[in-house]
């Protein structure tokens, strides 16, 4: 039987700010358990909420970004339930009034584009983290109260591509925005997938499962993948699927039962008493929303008018921010943006891979006038990327590096010529080879010039003469 | 009172203090822990509006490095990590704290009978109630002990058992004075409130604690005033309204005829004193309107009491099984009570019907008691029927008709925020009733103004039942 398959997907991503949600304590990722925090955070009787202004304004960029429309009451609620990593037995977030409604993010998949629609985005305050060991239970009490917004999808996915397109496209706006560190494997962005299939144009929906904890955006494709095949399966045998809660498991590559939907859970929701209701300064949201970072789309059409690459260098360079910021400032010399991109994507790419590093810390003019020399064929490419380009990481200019090492390019032909009639004249024996038809002996000829020049010969007008010479020893 | 204080004869009185409060502990039971003062005499400001005061807090003002149990189990070994806004702004004013006090179990009672250290006596008839909840607070300033303490209210805990206990208690409005610090009740009914025996030194008191705190959003950015500066007993052509419900509903005949003698006087200085009526439906809601609103609030507020982080925890095979056994363990039968009823008020398919409607008939109450203070300057009635209860008097925690309208309505002030004060009117057999009086809000120093001038009627300032 043929399906529909119906995807929405919920994403709680943690703001990067410098204190909590409700607290003046640090939100510092990786710092020891239980340094950043006070007595707000650990629901200390009598502590009381404050909100953090810098979550809101962030929580306005995203909203802004992606299309929201933003209610300027600002107010919130308690949802209510008792777990060992809710310190005040309550969450403090936006049920009734979240504050964007309404928007949506295109994506790009297999060249088609295609609107998701998103249904809300609210702010809320993270949980604490727990450790289950054998026979106990620690808790880090750092991550409670980090601020989160939750953004919400409608159910607008049709398969693991395009959840997986819409969760990338979400993450690359974000990181844009500055507004988060996005970093799934660390949990400052997690990804909660909702998947349920209906017989082809049914209006019905079906039982849903909802996949939780994915942590990488290849998961999100995988387990999805694998949940429709896993409920086709089911219907296709006339069994039903039954609602629940479920993990991507690695290892297995299957989803794996969590937990069978128990009755719904009543949280009891009301509105926060501590915290008025904040009008916010229409002056200061139109602020924000006219200081908006440059968003991955814009940036996209920027690319192709300014330097002319094609989408698929684009959509490379664009997924990597720190490496499309320094492929602009390296454009700031490089006068051949299509060689300067190959540069970034390959060699630059590859020597940090190798070496490490950090984008932030390259010399872009250097790299630059590195880029240029190659282009102007003033260098060759392998010395270049060999000799060259390790110095220049190092902060050296390439001139000073091409002086000392003596490797500048020759492409002066007449210099070439009397190298390569010397060779001729030593190698009579590679040239009667060559007339015989060994291909080799061209290749050891060209080497013997490179070698005379020591290297700075360019390869490709030496190729040329010794071709042009040995004709004229063989038409003789 | 605070005049008697200088820094010349600081140790010497707060030596004095102690052990008067010890001697009414004794007689009383109105201390709950007694703090060693000499580290706040030794960083002692030089100056300051209580320079030197001993005073007292209700043990649900947390204080950092001391014992604060709100006289509930579950918090019985609770040291805070933290001082309430109000414990550094009395510091800061040079007050010195040498207890914290008895009280209801988290302030969630009218008697002062839930404590978990047993009931608070009356210093005046020690077979009586001193009220609730801050009933060791109000117990410790009528001994004499002390000549200020902090309360709390969220119904009438300052006002009723400073009624019973013969002292001045003042609940500003809401927003008034930061709540950071105060261990909750319900947070949109719950207010710092205090006593005195004076109004002048009730005046001083809120310049004191008054003010902007960032760390509770609902405080007020209004700036304090200088209450005590501007006070003045004039009260010529101030318009005093009679709460003409709670005055119908009165059984007791001297209580009827000190008020009424009051009356008379305040007309005499030149008040122009009216009745004004409100709807009896309304005032017949107000009880079950509170205890709605407060309960669904208390429950979800006293949702961190799991033994987990702070507190009494017992034991239990997992992290769900401490937090059942450690509640279970913790709360007394009547906070479980209400605890049930706040839970089943915010039921989803309930609480548009209860919750939600009671925050409804909360705003009708306000809007009636608005237009009566729109052309009044101040609201006046007798805060009780009667002196307090005696001990066995059990009924005063339940809901019933009988105290419906005269017993509760000064949960007015609650619902309304505006500031109310009671002041001692007159005794009955030798036991002290208190008249009640609330203005529009922020309007402090009218409420203090009107206070001095009855004050100066009564003859009652400084009242005390003073512990040898």
């Amino acid at each position: 039987m043929e399906y529909d398959v119906v995807i929405g997907i919920e994403i709680h991503c943690e703001l990067k700010t410098a204190t909590k949600m409700f607290s003046s304590a640090p939100c510092i990722f990786g710092a020891k358990a239980n340094t950043c925090v006070n007595e707000v955070d650990l629901g200390h009787p009598g502590t009381m909420p404050c909100v953090n202004k810098e979550a809101v304004k962030k929580a306005i960029q995203i909203c802004t970004a992606l299309h929201l429309e933003i209610d300027s009451l600002v107010k919130f609620d308690r949802k209510n339930y008792y777990y060992s990593d809710l310190p005040k037995g309550f969450q403090i977030t936006q049920q009734f009034h979240p504050i964007g409604k309404n928007g949506y993010i295109k994506i790009n998949v297999d060249k088609e584009e295609k609107k998701i629609r998103i249904n809300r985005i609210h702010m809320e305050e993270d949980t604490a983290k727990q450790f289950h060991l054998n026979d106990i239970t620690l808790i880090d009490y750092n991550r409670a109260g980090t601020p989160l917004v939750e953004i919400v999808s409608e159910p607008d996915m049709q398969n693991g591509k395009e959840a997986a397109a819409y969760v990338e496209a979400l993450r690359q706006t974000l990181y844009y925005l500055g507004v988060s560190d996005v970093k799934m494997e660390e949990g400052s962005m997690r990804c909660d997938v909702n998947v349920s299939l209906k017989p082809k144009g049914s209006n019905v929906f079906g039982t849903k499962n909802e996949i939780k904890n994915l942590n990488s955006i290849a998961n999100v494709q995988k387990a999805i993948d694998y949940e429709v095949a896993r409920q086709k399966a089911l219907l296709d045998a006339g069994k039903n699927v039954e609602q629940a809660t479920r993990r991507y498991d690695e290892a297995l590559k299957e989803t794996v039962l969590m937990r069978k939907k128990e009755g719904t859970v009543d949280y009891k929701f009301f509105p926060e008493p501590n915290i008025f209701p904040i009008l916010l300064d229409d002056a200061w949201i139109k602020a924000i929303q006219a200081d908006l970072p440059e968003l991955p789309d814009v940036r996209k059409a920027r690319y192709a008018k300014d330097y002319g690459l094609n989408d698929y260098d684009i959509s490379v360079l664009i997924a990597n921010k720190e490496l499309a910021d320094t492929y602009e400032k390296v454009m700031k010399t490089a006068n051949n943006a299509k060689m300067a991109c190959n540069w970034m994507l390959g060699e630059v790419s590859a020597w940090l891979n190798k070496n490490g590093g950090n984008l932030a810390n390259i010399n872009c003019e250097y790299l630059g006038q590195l880029i240029n020399m190659v282009d102007a064929k003033e260098l060759s490419n392998s010395q270049a990327k060999d000799v060259v380009l390790p110095e220049v990481m190092k902060n050296n200019d390439p001139k000073v590096v091409v002086e000392a090492k003596g490797l500048k390019q020759v492409s002066d032909t007449s210099a070439i010529l009397s190298i390569v009639l010397e060779v001729l004249n030593e190698q009579a024996q590679s040239v009667e080879d060559y007339k015989n038809g060994k291909d080799r002996a061209l290749k050891f000829m060209v080497g013997q010039v490179m070698k005379k020049s020591k290297g700075q010969a360019n390869p490709q007008i030496v190729n040329k003469l010794l071709l042009e010479e040995l004709a004229k020893i063989i038409n003789n | 009172m605070f005049k008697d204080y200088n820094l010349e004869n600081v140790k010497a009185k707060v030596s004095e203090a102690l052990v008067k409060a010890k001697k009414s502990n004794e007689l009383y039971n109105d201390v709950v822990t007694f703090v060693d003062p000499s580290e706040q005499l030794a960083t002692m400001p030089k100056s300051g509006k209580m320079l030197g005061i001993p005073i007292a807090l209700k043990d649900n003002v947390c204080t950092k490095g001391i014992k604060t149990t709100a006289c509930s189990n579950i918090l019985n070994d609770y040291v805070p990590i933290y001082d309430a806004t109000i414990v550094k702004k009395l510091k800061d004013a040079g007050a010195i704290t040498i207890c914290k006090t008895n009280m209801d179990e988290l302030a969630m009672g009218g008697t002062n009978l839930t404590s978990n250290i047993g009931a608070c006596l009356n210093p005046w008839d020690t077979s009586r109630m001193s009220g609730g909840s801050s009933g060791g607070s109000a117990a410790i300033v009528a001994s004499g002990a002390v000549d200020f303490a902090i309360g709390s209210d969220t119904g009438d805990s300052v006002r009723k058992p400073a009624s019973y206990c013969g002292v001045v208690g003042v609940k500003p409005t809401y927003g008034r004075i930061s709540r950071y610090g105060i261990i909750p009740y319900s947070s949109s009914l719950d207010h710092v409130g205090y006593f005195t025996r004076s109004i002048y030194d009730a005046s001083v008191a809120l310049e004191v604690l008054a003010g902007r705190d960032d760390l509770d959003m609902t405080s007020s950015n209004r700036e304090v005033e200088a209450y005590s500066d501007n006070l003045n007993s004039d009260i010529r052509g101030k318009k005093i309204a009679i709460f003409k419900n709670v005055y119908d509903g009165l059984t007791n005949e001297q209580t009827k005829e000190i008020f009424g003698k009051l009356l008379a006087n305040l007309k005499a200085k030149g008040a122009i004193v009216e009745e004004v009526s409100f709807d009896e439906q309304l005032l017949k809601a107000i009880l079950p309107t509170y205890y709605l609103i407060a309960n669904c609030e208390a429950t979800a507020n006293h949702s961190n009491l799991d033994g987990i982080r702070f507190g009494v925890r017992k034991d239990g095979k997992d992290v769900e099984e401490i937090m059942i056994n450690s509640r279970t363990a913790g709360f007394g039968s009547l906070i479980r009570k209400r605890f049930v009823i706040g839970s089943y008020g915010l039921f989803v398919e309930n609480q548009e019907k209860l919750f939600r409607q009671a925050q409804r008939v909360r705003r009708l109450i306000v809007e009636e008691v608005k237009r009566c203070l729109d052309n009044y300057d101040c609201l006046i009635a007798p805060a009780s029927n009667d002196i307090a209860p005696k001990l066995d008097d059990h009924g005063r925690d339940e809901l019933s008709n009988e105290y419906l309208i005269v017993e509760n309505h000064m949960i007015i002030g609650n619902f309304t925020g505006y500031p109310s004060m009671t002041l001692p009117m007159g005794l009955i057999d030798g036991c002290p009733i208190g008249v009640n009086i609330t203005c529009r809000a922020f309007d402090e120093q009218t409420m203090f103004n009107i206070g001095a001038s009855i004050e100066e009627i009564t003859g009652l300032k400084d009242l005390k039942k003073e512990v040898a």
